[in-house]
């Protein structure tokens, strides 16, 4: 602390290009596209000066029809399945998990690989296989008709069921990750203790595991959900227009039907929802497991 | 049987007819495009850059909405030609995106036919030229249908279709105007309490079970072919195409046009307004609009031709439904209506509500 | 340890697992083998869409771009986000909350959001700096923008999993700054930096939206070019490209695997030593 200017300058010199960076090319746009939010819809799309709550009202609903539910509709959904396949992953993730944690040291690094390298591929990419194998006449989709889960001609795709077969898909490998870490530093006493007390494998579980791995368990949550929320791509390509999500909403005005104070007002209302899932996730994570936090 | 001019013959022939002078003022540019998929003769552009000594790049699009949206978010200083249907041609001149067009440097403007010269929604060609025309309509699977009333019940009606997979057109205005002409409202409907009903019933299509999305064009066609659609919406000209490609898969595909109404379309070559080579596109629209060129695009991609000076040349294919329409047939077309303002904000509400509900 | 019921029923859960996770990206390699133009019945074998795939100059430039934004934005984001992440640590006694703040907001913004706000922030720009017009160079900045907290954190992380006491080693021996960074830090950090180069290699090329958003006419890159291919009618080309890409994605896979044991033995040497 003895040169406290020099030591200023160094500072800045190391912190000041990547903080700029941010400012500059996400804060500012951010800023400029939620300002957007509260201007008047110009005739054909673009924001136009008066300033107004026109965006807001609309993407409450209301409009020349007076009242109508569709975006409500849309966030709902939104919520449903970013819920439903956040609930997916974390069943999916236990197990797996544990199985990789439980395997001898050598085999962890090639299983850990495994999971993960699906998820190196491009997003797209993933959502074209499922698309093929979801497809009318497939042997999965005969399956399923055969099942009469779906009508005889219809594939699995484009559906709702697509889409959160498509979110488990993306999203798994990052709820692996933090439980196998947590696994990892599983302390087997605990576990051993209630089994000798004769708990039932589920109450091992919950009394024993649950508790431990809520750490890595809320890490791997705020990794799913929040990108989950915000998805886009596979709702496009896998919902066929049938499971509309807030990021279709709002990149909609922006690609093809033109409203960007209405896209602007949308993407405000994703980016405080964001927000305020993350502050539940932590506070939720910080009640229930101690102080532990893990660094990203 | 078709008359296809090889790029070479083609740039020989026109290279006579241009001057050196053209040839070196454009030298080493680049002409960007956006225009529709499979609109365009690759042998076409392969002439036109080398008549001209140039670069073409081209971008694709797959609905009007998409177009415009694209200009709109920077494309208006980045493409030199851009392709609309009529009924964005006034949207895009009311918003500034485009120039108007200098007619001395497009002598072949007066190729085009009487009609598509001075039409309603472009007084005097002032901003656009007409490049190719067609009709949106119904094609189905027959033998996954049986046979099936012409009409857009196959699509907006249960008990025609219980349970096949069926598609309506991503374009809000195209598909509102075929619910309305099922409607009886006609498909050029405007009125709210129409458009209304007409949206009510493509939200109820949406919802049964076997909707498959929101697809028109070239894809549905091809999902037609592979068995996971099988009703939707598609231009005549992407029809023929890809069924002269494969007979054998659209065997038993139909395109016919409802007998409530259905669009007719004129597709036109406009330029950006801040167009990074506007001379050029000029030069390309002057070529496009030449009677040979002009009729080897249509020979191509099986569409009507504006050109009047095109016609002789045209393939014998294109002079017959479901490229050229009967006068019975011409009675029920209509064009898709330009909206604007109000009637435009209110048209766009509707179709969020399809969309999100 | 584990029951051996239960240790069966983790195995079937594991290969079900593995043919979950496998089967989408199987299914997109076999079929872009197909005779036909079908995802639904397999026909034959035929090489057909990859020789299309290679002849289509297209695709090439796509895949140009695709690596030229990669490694760009990459180098430029390990440099940037290396300095910020040791900034992060070396002040780490001062208020700079702040500054973690801002690290993570391109981290939890949504990426679509992220992507327009780009967009059109770059399209009103472009009015004034021509610099800015959708292209390349928008492209680069966004992944910049969004590779620059992975670099920063890793490298924070790093450090941080350091003995502190190591840097006044540094001063007892009388190191320069300029010494020290030489034969101590650059050292210590080099695992990091590969990760996270690694990392911001893998988040460019597996970026879609932020892409699509500031994209312009002649800056298509792979991901891109698959979406309006699939918009435009789904072709077993795509397949063929999807499945290029993927081979990709397990080589480097592979590759790490190998690099992989030598790294995490002196890690875990490191551990038990201190």
């Amino acid at each position: 602390m003895r040169h406290w200017g020099s030591e200023t300058r160094y500072l800045l010199l190391s912190v000041a290009p990547g903080a700029l960076c941010i400012v500059v090319f996400l804060v500012l746009p951010s800023l400029y596209l939620m300002g957007m939010a509260f201007l008047s819809n110009g005739p054909y799309g673009l924001p136009t000066l008066p300033l107004s709550l026109q965006a807001f009202r609309e993407l409450a609903g209301f409009g020349f029809l007076g009242w109508s539910p569709g975006n409500l509709y849309t966030l709902l959904r939104s919520l449903w399945q970013t819920a439903l396949a956040t609930v997916l992953v974390i069943v999916i993730a236990y197990p797996a998990a544990y199985t990789i944690a439980t395997r001898p040291v050598r085999w962890r690094a090639i299983m850990l690989l495994a999971v993960v390298v699906p998820s190196w591929t491009n997003q797209v990419i993933r959502s074209v296989g499922w698309m093929n194998i979801l497809a009318p006449d497939t042997p999965v989709s005969n399956l399923a008709a055969s099942l009469e889960l779906t009508e005889a001609q219809m594939g699995l795709f484009p559906s709702q069921f697509a889409v959160i077969v498509g979110l488990v898909y993306n999203f798994l490998p990052f709820m692996v990750l933090p439980l196998y870490a947590a696994f990892e530093r599983l302390d087997h006493s605990q576990v051993e203790a209630a089994q000798d007390l004769f708990a039932q494998p589920w109450a091992v579980f919950w009394h024993a595991v649950l508790p431990q791995t809520l750490p890595g368990l809320m890490a791997g949550t705020v990794l799913v959900a929040i990108p989950a929320f915000g998805m886009y791509v596979v709702t496009e390509l896998l919902g066929g227009g049938k499971a509309t999500m807030v990021g279709n909403l709002v990149a909609r005005q922006f690609a093809q039907a033109s409203n960007w104070p209405l896209g602007a007002a949308g993407a405000i209302i994703m980016i405080v929802m964001t927000l305020v899932g993350l502050r539940v996730l932590r506070r939720l994570g910080q009640r229930l497991g101690g102080d532990r936090e893990v660094v990203l | 049987m078709t008359l296809h001019y090889p790029a070479k013959g083609l740039a020989a022939a026109l290279g006579l007819l241009l001057s050196t002078q053209a040839s070196a003022q454009f030298s080493g540019q680049t002409l960007y495009l956006f225009n529709w998929s499979q609109y365009m003769d690759p042998n076409i552009i392969e002439a036109f850059e080398a008549t001209y000594d140039v670069d073409v790049v081209e971008n694709y699009f797959n609905s009007n909405g998409e177009m415009f949206a694209k200009l709109q978010a920077g494309g208006v200083s980045q493409y030199d030609v851009v392709v609309p249907s009529n009924y964005f041609v006034p949207r895009l001149i009311e918003t500034g995106l485009v120039q108007p067009l200098d007619h001395d440097q497009i002598s072949n403007l007066d190729n085009l036919m009487a009609k598509f010269i001075d039409p309603s929604y472009d007084p005097g060609n002032q901003y656009s030229a007409a490049y190719q025309w067609g009709t949106t309509g119904l094609v189905y699977n027959r033998s996954a249908l049986g046979e099936v009333p012409t009409s857009w019940g196959v699509l907006f009606d249960p008990a025609i279709n219980p349970n096949q997979p069926f598609a309506v057109a991503e374009d809000s205005q195209v598909s509102l105007g075929s619910a309305c002409a099922y409607l009886g409202h006609g498909y050029d409907c405007q009125a709210r309490d129409a458009l209304t009903e007409a949206a009510e019933l493509v939200l109820q299509a949406k919802q049964r079970d076997n909707f498959a999305g929101f697809i028109q064009g070239t894809p549905v066609l091809q999902q037609l072919v592979r068995g996971s659609v099988a009703a939707g919406m598609t231009y005549n000209g992407d029809y023929i195409f890809l069924k002269s490609e494969d007979p054998q898969g659209f065997a038993d595909i139909d395109y016919v046009l409802p007998q409530e109404g259905a669009e007719i379309w004129v597709d036109t070559m406009m330029i950006p307004a801040q167009a990074p080579n506007p001379e050029l596109a000029h030069a390309f629209i002057d070529f496009i609009l030449d009677a040979e060129v002009g009729a080897q695009l249509s020979n191509w991609n099986y569409y009507s031709s504006p050109n009047a000076a095109a016609l002789p040349m045209l393939d014998e294919i294109l002079q017959a439904p479901p490229v050229t329409p009967t006068p019975a047939q011409m009675d029920r077309l209509s064009f898709t209506p330009s909206l604007e303002g109000e009637a435009l904000q209110f048209q766009q509400q509707l179709w969020r509500e399809v969309q999100s509900r | 340890m584990t029951a051996p019921g239960l240790a069966r029923g983790l195995r079937v859960f594991w290969w079900a697992l593995m043919v979950f996770l496998y089967a989408p990206l199987a299914v997109v390699v076999f079929f872009s083998f197909n005779q036909i133009n079908s995802s639904a019945r397999f026909a034959g074998f035929s090489w057909q869409w990859y020789e299309r795939l290679f002849a289509n100059e297209v695709i090439l430039s796509a895949l140009g771009n695709t690596v030229i934004l990669a490694l760009t934005s990459s180098a430029i984001a390990v440099v940037i986000g290396g300095f910020l992440g040791y900034g992060l640590y070396r002040y780490r006694r001062w208020k700079l909350g702040w500054l973690i703040w801002l690290i993570y907001l391109p981290v939890v913004m949504p990426d679509i959001v992220f992507g327009i706000a780009e967009m059109t922030f770059f399209v009103t720009l472009s009015q004034y700096i021509a610099l800015f017009t959708p292209g390349l160079t928008t492209m680069i900045i966004a992944h910049v923008t969004f590779q620059v907290p992975f670099v920063a954190l890793l490298v924070n992380a790093r450090l941080l999993s350091l003995d502190a006491q190591l840097f006044e080693v540094c001063q007892d021996l009388y190191a320069t700054p300029l010494q020290r960074a030489r034969y101590f830090i650059v050292p210590v950090l080099t695992p990091a930096i590969i990760a996270s180069a690694l990392l911001a290699l893998t988040l460019s090329i597996d970026d879609f939206v932020i892409s699509f958003f500031t994209a312009g006419p002649d800056s298509t890159t792979l991901p891109i070019y698959i979406w309006s291919a699939i918009k435009k009618g789904v072709t077993p080309e795509v397949n063929a490209m999807a499945t290029l890409m993927i081979a990709g994605v397990i080589g480097v896979a592979l590759l790490s695997l190998l690099i992989q044991p030598t790294t995490s033995a002196t890690s875990s040497k490191r551990r038990s030593a201190s």
